[in-house]
């Protein structure tokens, strides 16, 4: 990661190597945008992240919200006091957000208001991965995708002014490819944020009773026409290659566009290129237009066929006889799953009768033979991470027979075996409730594991529920005191904000005592007997009850001891090691490896966590000081 | 030079991020157009990590078309065998010969292969082939931490690479924080050095 100050300067034509997100970041500072709120979700947290670590020296407001929606609203305030407002989040965060942003969008702001939604082909970090173009359609806002990180910036800033236009906010939509490539991006001039603007009373146009939705309504289709104007004239929608012949033409937006041109370039194909860089509203006449000239068109997008429905509709309008490639009727490019240069070529030598200039089959068949007997390597529970310690306790207690109802983080990780705890898991704060339902259907024991961050983000009116309607479930929080999965981001329990100053620490066990439950403990979970031993009480209690598995991620422990130079303990096995494999067996610890059928410690990962320690039945491992 | 592609690929944690934004960073100073893909988050934990550097006027994708590595860079052993759809006969593979062995392996009672086994099946895509053992030269260097800049170091040296030994060691310099700058220098110029050296075998 470079020195993030780098984003400060002010240095016209500087050219540097930036993340997509890091794009963005320096968009926002270009911009003039003051107030930046985000909750870190992957792939976007480097823009929260990047902004937070210069919000003083740049004179923004940042923070990380306890989740999208109360992201959305902070900014959405600010944005109706005139200052300029951007919010971050992941694909699915803005479902989170969409109650607030469907009718923010009638009601309109005063500044300019980005909302960055960054989506995940591919599920790399993700539970889903849907296609956020919808919400575009959905709540009628412009919607802007960058196919790298120069555009990424030039987005944000270009964004920004549409936003203050049409006194609407705007999407930003990237990907994964996008946010997470590093390129070359140019500055351009910073813009003084203004960090203070008035607060017009307004009734009709900002309180969305019905009385004022209603024509509130019609307004926003009005803009919507504006908008459309705006993408007719659009640079980010262009014209990037003329074919010599009329024959084939690609329509293609987003890092899809970046597959199209090189998979077009593999096949010597000569076909005109259209890049949609403004894809809500689409550039109706531009688009008629190019289908007029062109016999077959070939649409190129990731995941849904988003542009395709549309201009497959401006075609009847346009060109009714033209022949449309895509993904709808005949399939030529899959729904589902991250495009490649490899798949576009492969679906473009199909339309076009070109052929393949490499043999894929043949690599292949050689790549398949070399890793067919290779061992898997899933991502995994950290060594020392204290999930595995309050997941062996959970499962050692609650039995087989129990169900355990999980959550998005790190802790997730720990469904796989050898933990096996985690028996259904959906999206942020819904092992609470998804617990509480099944518990009314089944007659074993019902576990919610949740993480700390999460629990604040969406775990809370799932408590309250517990407690008001009774149900009989364990509510386990895994407090590892960050938001570690996404980069160990701030949260409310941490005592520290997005402007890196101090806070009011809030407390889990005492926001379980308000919402009413009786039941709340908090434990150590490397203390393995006293965690047992609380678990056992909770089961027995009536009623919902909660306990607090306290303590630190271990990456940060690790970083702390490095950066104070502390000595670094391993876990040693000593001669009364029988070789039982328990250790193994129960914890699935990347420390613990086997070497001709007897257990070794990999000291490189090997953080002396003493959890192998407290569990091995014959006394056989010891933490001592590296030599 | 119409384009120059690396293929990293490592375990999570042995800093193949910071390794592909060295090469980054060196080739935009350098006046390259470049692309370096990552993949964080969740992927990250332990688990099998690969990042793509490719440099060249016209390069827009971030990822590396099957076969059309120049160079594959692998961390560790049976990672580099898991990407070698992207090498051919072509692609200089430098790998670090120490083992780290998945945890399903212990599960299982499993084997990790031989060092023979691992060189016969990288041979069935190119000869090419550069082995070193990183992790002990960066212990020499004065930290385990420091194998990717081992490989950036013996990447370097073979002089195949479209960029300058010396862009990349200001690349270097900026990104690593200052305090642990030394080892990281000692550990490229081990990795550098060790080329002359380097044996096709273990």
């Amino acid at each position: 990661m470079p020195d993030l100050r780098l984003l400060l300067q002010d240095k016209p034509g500087r050219r540097v190597l930036l993340l997509g997100n890091e794009a963005i970041a320096r968009g926002i500072l270009e911009a003039g945008i003051s107030v930046v709120t985000t909750y870190p979700g992957t792939p976007a947290s480097e823009i929260g992240d990047s902004i937070s670590a210069i919000a003083k020296d740049a004179g923004i407001y940042m923070e990380y919200s306890t989740n999208e929606i109360v992201a959305t609203e902070v900014a959405g305030g600010a944005a109706n006091c005139g200052v300029r407002v951007l919010s971050a989040m992941k694909h699915v965060g803005l479902n989170v957000a969409s109650d607030f942003v469907m009718t923010l969008a009638y009601a309109g702001v005063r500044g300019g208001y980005v909302i960055v939604t960054a989506d995940d082909p591919e599920c790399y970090s993700s539970q889903n991965e849907q296609d956020n173009r919808f919400y575009a359609l959905l709540s009628n806002l412009p919607c802007l995708e960058p196919s790298d990180s120069q555009e990424a910036k030039d987005m944000t800033i270009s964004a920004t002014g549409i936003s203050e236009k049409l006194e609407l906010p705007v999407l930003l939509r990237t990907t994964t490819r996008v946010s997470h490539t590093r390129g070359p991006v140019v500055f351009g001039k910073l813009t003084k944020p203004k960090l203070k603007g008035t607060f017009i009373k307004d009734v009709k146009r900002l309180v969305m009773v019905p009385a004022h939705s209603r024509p509130k309504h019609p307004i926003l289709l009005r803009n919507f026409a504006k908008a459309k104007e705006i993408s007719e004239n659009s640079p980010y929608n262009k014209l990037v290659r003329e074919g010599k012949s009329r024959k084939f033409a690609i329509i293609s937006s987003s890092s899809a566009y970046n597959y199209a041109v090189e998979a077009t370039d593999l096949l010597g194909l000569d076909a005109s290129i259209l890049k949609l860089g403004m894809t809500h509203p689409l550039p109706e006449k531009m688009i008629g237009g190019f289908l007029k000239k062109h016999e077959k068109i070939v649409i190129i997008e990731e995941l849904e066929p988003y542009l395709e429905m549309q201009i497959k509709a401006i075609a009847k309008d346009y060109a009714p006889n033209i022949e449309i490639y895509g993904k709808t009727g005949k399939p030529y490019f899959p729904r589902e799953g991250e495009l490649s240069t490899r798949i576009l070529a492969m679906g473009l030598a199909t339309i076009t009768g070109k052929k393949l200039p490499i043999d894929f089959g043949k690599i292949d068949e050689r790549h398949a033979e070399v890793v067919r007997d290779l061992p898997r390597r899933p991502p995994i529970l950290c060594a020392g991470c204290p999930h595995r310690a309050s997941l062996y306790v959970i499962k050692k207690v609650a039995g087989e027979k129990a169900v355990y109802s999980t959550d998005i983080g790190c802790y997730a990780l720990g469904a796989a075996p050898p933990l096996n705890a985690g028996d259904i898991m959906t999206c942020m704060g819904a092992s609470i409730g998804t617990a509480e339902g099944i518990s009314k259907a089944i007659d074993e024991a019902t576990i919610a594991i949740i993480g700390d961050s999460t629990f604040f983000h969406a775990g809370i009116p799932g408590l309250i529920n517990a407690v008001y309607n009774n149900h009989k479930i364990v509510v386990a929080v895994l407090d590892n005191l960050a938001t570690a999965m996404t980069g160990h981001q701030p949260h409310p329990g941490t005592g520290m904000t997005g402007m890196q100053t101090p806070s009011e620490k809030i407390l889990i066990e005492n926001v379980a005592k308000g919402c009413g439950v009786k039941f709340v403990k908090v434990v150590d979970p490397f203390k393995t007997k006293e965690a047992e031993a609380t678990l056992k009480e909770a089961l027995a209690h009536n009623g919902p009850s909660v306990i607090v598995f306290r303590a630190p991620c271990t990456l940060m422990v690790v970083r702390e001891r490095r950066r104070k130079g502390t000595e670094i303990m391993v876990c040693k096995i000593t001669s009364k090691c029988t070789d039982c494999m328990a250790c193994i067996k129960l914890l699935g610890c990347p420390a613990l490896i086997v070497e001709d059928e007897k257990v070794v410690i990999n000291e490189a990962l090997c953080v002396a966590c003493g959890l192998c320690a407290s569990i091995c039945p014959y006394n056989a491992i010891e933490c001592v000081k590296i030599p | 030079m119409t384009e120059f592609n690396i293929v990293l690929a490592g375990v999570g944690g042995q800093g193949t991020l910071l390794a592909a934004e060295i090469l980054g960073a060196a080739a935009v100073k350098d006046g390259l157009n470049v692309r370096v893909s990552e993949i964080h988050g969740m992927a990250q934990r332990g688990g099998a990590v690969v990042s793509n550097v490719r440099m060249g006027e016209k390069v827009l994708s971030p990822t590396v078309l099957e076969g059309q590595a120049d160079m594959l860079l692998g961390f560790e052993p049976i990672e580099t065998l898991r990407n070698l759809k992207f090498a051919s006969e072509k692609t200089l593979v430098i790998m670090s010969a120490e083992a780290i062995p998945p945890t399903e392996l212990a599960a299982k009672m499993a084997k990790y292969p031989s060092p023979e086994e691992i060189i016969e099946k990288v041979h069935r895509f190119t000869e090419n082939i550069i082995v070193v053992e990183a992790t002990k030269l960066a212990k020499k260097a004065g930290s385990i931490l420091t194998q990717n800049i081992v490989l950036i170091g013996v990447l370097a040296a073979t002089g195949k690479i479209p960029v300058k030994t010396k862009s990349i060691m200001e690349a270097l310099r900026e990104l690593v924080p200052a305090k642990h700058l030394d080892v990281n220098v000692k550990a490229f110029k081990l990795g550098y050095e060790y080329v002359e050296k380097a044996k096709t075998k273990f």
